[in-house]
């Protein structure tokens, strides 16, 4: 089971709110900073994919994600990245044993941003790794990859 | 034993009498149907009724042994028992939406109603008058108020709201509650003691622990949330898990909570020495089988998102959903402790949902997991 430790933002006992950890607590980044690190980290996936590490790769796009802007071309940046990772994954069972749990929600809204595309091969992938991941983390994981409004990918 | 008593279609709400031989609930309508235990069998003796629309919500005092019930028709009722019969007397909240949920202070010298106008009333008797004041807590809810629950020191007040918040909140009346308190002392009516900023979804079953020192409640998204050390400096901790999600929650002691909703089985999580919180597991039906997981309420559904190649028929036929097995077959929506008054531990507590059944839990039964 997951938790995430949350920290106090502002604590005076009369007028305090808590914040979940690494959520909204720091103003967001501009959009080209966003874009340029996603730019380098598509790279490494690359790198990674060439030595056959899609595992690796699927990580590596998963790391930081989605990103802390509302700007739609980060977004669709990082999912590209994303995907690209996603397709290459041969070995299903291997790749969820291998991705620790705290992964699985931001990978659950990637496979129903892949399934929204429409496109065959994407969405044959995403459903199968959809129903793996099911197995493995419930329908809890599907719930909150459908209830946040907040963090879209 | 799991006892389980089919009451009607579908309950919205239920409450015991203080000495638990008698069961309040509404069968999902503007009536409020009383059963009384005879000879280990269940006989109806009281149908109230005065409500126009559905009511969400009864609450039954243990002290002083009045019942309290709020309805979508915008109003409460607190009825009486008068020479065996009860007898009801209006409390105008003065809301525009619906009332949603009610309960009785820990003193009963007070209830709470949480509403779909976004505003919570806090309602006290005035002698005088032989009449219930609503006053309003207004325009701190973003969305309607789902839960609300009494800290014990009967001045604090926790709601969870459709808006994702859970926030805290004083209630002192000036001539109704005194300043001893240790909670909430020196605050003044509807002051906002604290916001709880922990999730992105609707939340509900916000209750207090026995001592009022932690807080749950839960969210849409499959997760629980607990906050600890109010007063001090309060840690709040998230925590998600792998089932429906929660309607209602729950503390049988400082250190153990039951939660119950859409996954129809109600599940334990416990606080270890360092006052983490994680799940236990799930309270199953002793009898029940232990089948495959999700298999009649999901395998249809997944069945034909998945292609229906690996999940039998191959046609557009999926299969009438099965009983599960479990003691109930639809969301829980409604957990209440049964206890004398004074008693910290709740070894019982019964719960009904859109099933139309209550069903009363010993957790003696569940040594393995008590540990």
């Amino acid at each position: 089971m997951l938790f995430t430790q949350c920290s106090i933002v502002r604590g005076k006992w009369g007028d305090c709110e808590l914040r979940m950890a690494g959520d909204g607590s720091q103003e967001a980044d501009n959009a080209e900073a966003i874009i340029s690190r996603i730019e380098q980290k598509s790279q490494k996936i690359e790198t990674l994919l060439k030595q056959s590490k899609p595992v690796e790769a699927l990580k590596m796009a998963l790391e930081g994600s989605p990103p802390n802007t509302k700007d739609e071309r980060c977004k669709s940046a990082n999912w590209i990245a994303v995907h690209r990772a996603l397709m290459a994954v041969r070995d299903v069972d291997g790749m969820l044993a291998y991705l620790d749990p705290e992964y699985y929600d931001i990978l659950m809204k990637y496979l129903y941003r892949g399934l929204s595309t429409g496109d065959r091969p994407t969405c044959e992938q995403c459903l199968k790794i959809h129903e793996k991941l099911t197995d493995k983390a419930g329908p809890g994981c599907i719930l909150r990859s459908l209830a946040d409004t907040v963090n879209t990918v | 034993m799991v006892s389980i008593q089919q009451f009607s279609e579908c309950i919205t709400c239920h409450a015991w009498s203080p000495d638990q031989t008698m069961v309040a609930f509404c069968p999902n309508n503007t009536e409020v149907h009383i059963y009384k235990t005879v000879a280990e069998k269940w006989e109806k003796v009281h149908i109230l009724q005065k409500h126009d629309q559905i009511i969400s919500s009864i609450d039954w005092s243990i002290k002083t042994n009045r019942i309290v019930t709020a309805s979508h028709d915008r109003n409460s009722y607190v009825w009486n028992l008068k020479m065996s019969e009860w007898v009801p007397s209006l409390v105008i909240l003065r809301l525009n939406r619906a009332a949603l949920c009610v309960k009785w202070s820990p003193e009963e010298n007070k209830f709470a109603v949480g509403s779909g106008a976004k505003t919570v009333c806090v309602c006290y008797y005035e002698q005088e008058n032989d009449w219930w004041i609503s006053k309003l807590i207004r325009k701190k809810h973003n969305s309607s108020v789902t839960s609300i629950a009494w800290h014990p020191e009967n001045i604090l007040l926790a709601t969870t709201s459709t808006d994702g918040k859970c926030r805290v909140f004083s209630t002192f009346i000036k001539g109704v509650d005194t300043r001893d308190s240790r909670t909430g002392a020196g605050s003044r009516f509807g002051e906002q003691i604290m916001q709880l900023d922990l999730s992105h979804t609707w939340t509900f079953g916000v209750k207090w622990s026995p001592c009022g020192d932690t807080l749950a409640y839960t969210g849409q998204d499959s997760m629980i949330y607990f906050v600890g050390d109010i007063g001090v400096s309060p840690t709040a901790q998230s925590l998600a898990f792998r089932h429906l999600p929660l309607r209602d929650v729950l503390f049988v002691s400082e250190k153990m909570l039951i939660g119950v909703g859409f996954d129809c089985e109600p599940m334990v999580f416990a606080a270890d020495g360092s006052g983490t919180w994680s799940f236990i597991s799930l309270l199953e039906k002793k009898t029940a089988p232990s089948g495959s997981k999700y298999g009649s309420q999901f395998t249809g559904a997944f069945g034909k998102f998945y292609g229906q190649s690996k999940h039998g028929s191959s046609n557009d036929l999926i299969e009438p959903a099965k009983p599960r097995g479990g003691a109930h077959e639809n969301c829980i929506t409604c957990i209440i402790p049964i206890k004398k008054e004074g008693e910290t531990w709740t070894g019982r507590f019964s719960t009904s949902g859109l099933d139309g059944k209550i069903v009363t839990w010993e957790l003696e039964n569940y040594i393995d997991i008590l540990r």
